[in-house]
């Protein structure tokens, strides 16, 4: 306990009082934090435009065992959000997986790989324009980091594992793939042979790929993700109005 | 219950006020209390009376009792220009800066998806609307140089780009009587960036 220094991505803010700021952040060696940053609406000295959303900072702060908020004590910004703010797709694609790390994860639990997955999609965002395959891509690290990756692999029922060909139902309430067997009386969703390999393996460096990947993959995994976790994200709806 | 049941259920109301707590509270209550009963009645009219007559104007969503406002209604101000700001309160902050000037949009609220907030959920399409129909000629995007209100002055030039309006953004800066030495590296970087010739 005490004064602590952390990196962190701010995940959101909201005011609170005349002049004080409510701030969500996801920080590399704590994990998910709250804080209040006092007089983080008007001070100019000390937090100015450090503590906006996707915004990557050095931030100290004091933690009290009894305090369920933490009081921020100053933040200087190490990677700004600057260059989103150009295309409402960016601050969208931002706002999604900010929102993603912000209701998945439980206070102070820390995961290091999430925390750089969260800071390369938000630099990645503003260097290039990001496909729904991207978005697909991350979501699924992402996913793979909290531990609630989808078995692409084996089928969940029988645990046999299956040949790239053989990778045709998915079962959301199962969370993952289905054998031929298996799929008899086990509910499942079949897709196109080869989509689900390629879901699995995609990273954004193989290329521009179909609508119909993107739609039956973002499909796939509102799915599973809303059946599993019960999680509504805000963003979500408009990213999907934005991105098509 | 200290004091009779009237007088607790004042200060009660009056502690939700913003900035009173329950002693200043109690202050106000006993100041009501020894006041003129002229003084007291006149006060529960008004409050009464903003919510019955207060409402938006039909044209730039700015808070009025007469519609369209007092603002709207003005001829001397400037028709082709239109002045974009987030909430009424901005409006009247700009006012003050610059009186009888300009006509305004109130756009109630900035885009914002962490709030699920998109350019249909404030008063966007009305400000399209206005443009067309109004023949507005320039917009100064004034809403506040945060990443939604950026997100939202970045949104609103793309979206008017097929009129032919003159968009402008106010400037943002070292503020008039700062020291350069504690304004942060990209506040400077906007000022330098937005440099003028004199």
């Amino acid at each position: 306990m005490g004064l602590c220094k952390d990196t962190a991505m701010i995940l959101s803010t909201r005011t609170f009082g005349e002049s004080d700021k409510i701030v969500r952040f996801f920080s590399l060696n704590e994990g998910r934090l709250t804080g209040i940053a006092k007089g983080g609406k008007k001070s100019q000295k000390r937090f100015t435009n450090t503590l906006e959303p996707f915004n990557c900072v050095r931030i100290e702060f004091f933690e009290k065992a009894t305090a369920s908020m933490v009081r921020i004590e100053n933040a200087d910004i190490e990677e700004s959000n600057s260059g989103l703010e150009v295309d409402l797709k960016k601050v969208c694609i931002a706002s999604f997986f900010s929102e993603f790390v912000d209701r998945m994860t439980r206070e102070k639990e820390r995961n290091e790989a999430l925390f750089e997955t969260l800071r390369t999609v938000v630099l990645q965002t503003k260097r290039v324009e990001l496909n729904y395959s991207d978005i697909l891509y991350y979501e699924l690290q992402m996913l793979d980091h909290l531990g609630y990756l989808p078995n692409f692999v084996r089928c969940v029922h029988c645990g046999i594992e299956l040949a790239e060909g053989e990778r045709l139902g998915f079962s959301k309430e199962k969370g993952g793939i289905v054998c031929l067997a298996c799929s008899r009386f086990i509910p499942h969703r079949r897709y196109p042979q080869g989509f689900i390999p390629q879901l699995a393996s995609y990273s954004p460096d193989k290329g521009r790929t179909t609508e119909a990947f993107e739609r039956m993959g973002r499909d796939i995994l509102e799915d599973f993700v809303s059946f599993h976790l019960d999680v509504r994200l805000k963003s979500y709806r408009l990213l999907k109005k934005v991105a098509g | 219950m200290l004091y009779p049941e009237p007088i607790e259920r004042l200060i009660d109301h009056l502690t939700r006020l913003p900035g009173i707590g329950r002693k200043t509270a109690t202050r106000l209550a006993f100041f009501l209390l020894n006041a003129k009963d002229t003084y007291t009645s006149d006060l529960g009219k008004s409050i009464s009376e903003i919510k019955e007559r207060i409402r938006l104007c039909s044209r730039c969503f700015n808070i009025t009792d007469i519609d369209p406002c007092h603002i709207c209604r003005d001829e001397k101000r400037d028709k082709t220009v239109l002045c974009i700001v987030e909430e009424p309160s901005h409006l009247m902050v700009i006012e003050s800066a610059h009186p009888g000037i300009y006509r305004y949009h109130i756009l109630h609220g900035v885009i914002n998806p962490l709030e699920g907030i998109g350019p249909d959920e404030i008063r966007i399409p009305e400000m399209k609307e206005r443009i067309v129909r109004e023949g507005i000629k320039e917009l100064i995007i004034a809403t506040n140089p945060t990443m939604e209100g950026n997100t939202t002055a970045h949104y609103i030039s793309e979206l008017t780009k097929p009129f032919e309006v003159k968009i402008t953004r106010i400037a943002s800066g070292i503020p008039i009587g700062g020291d350069i030495v504690y304004i942060d590296p990209l506040t400077i970087k906007s000022a330098i960036d937005n440099r003028r010739s004199m």
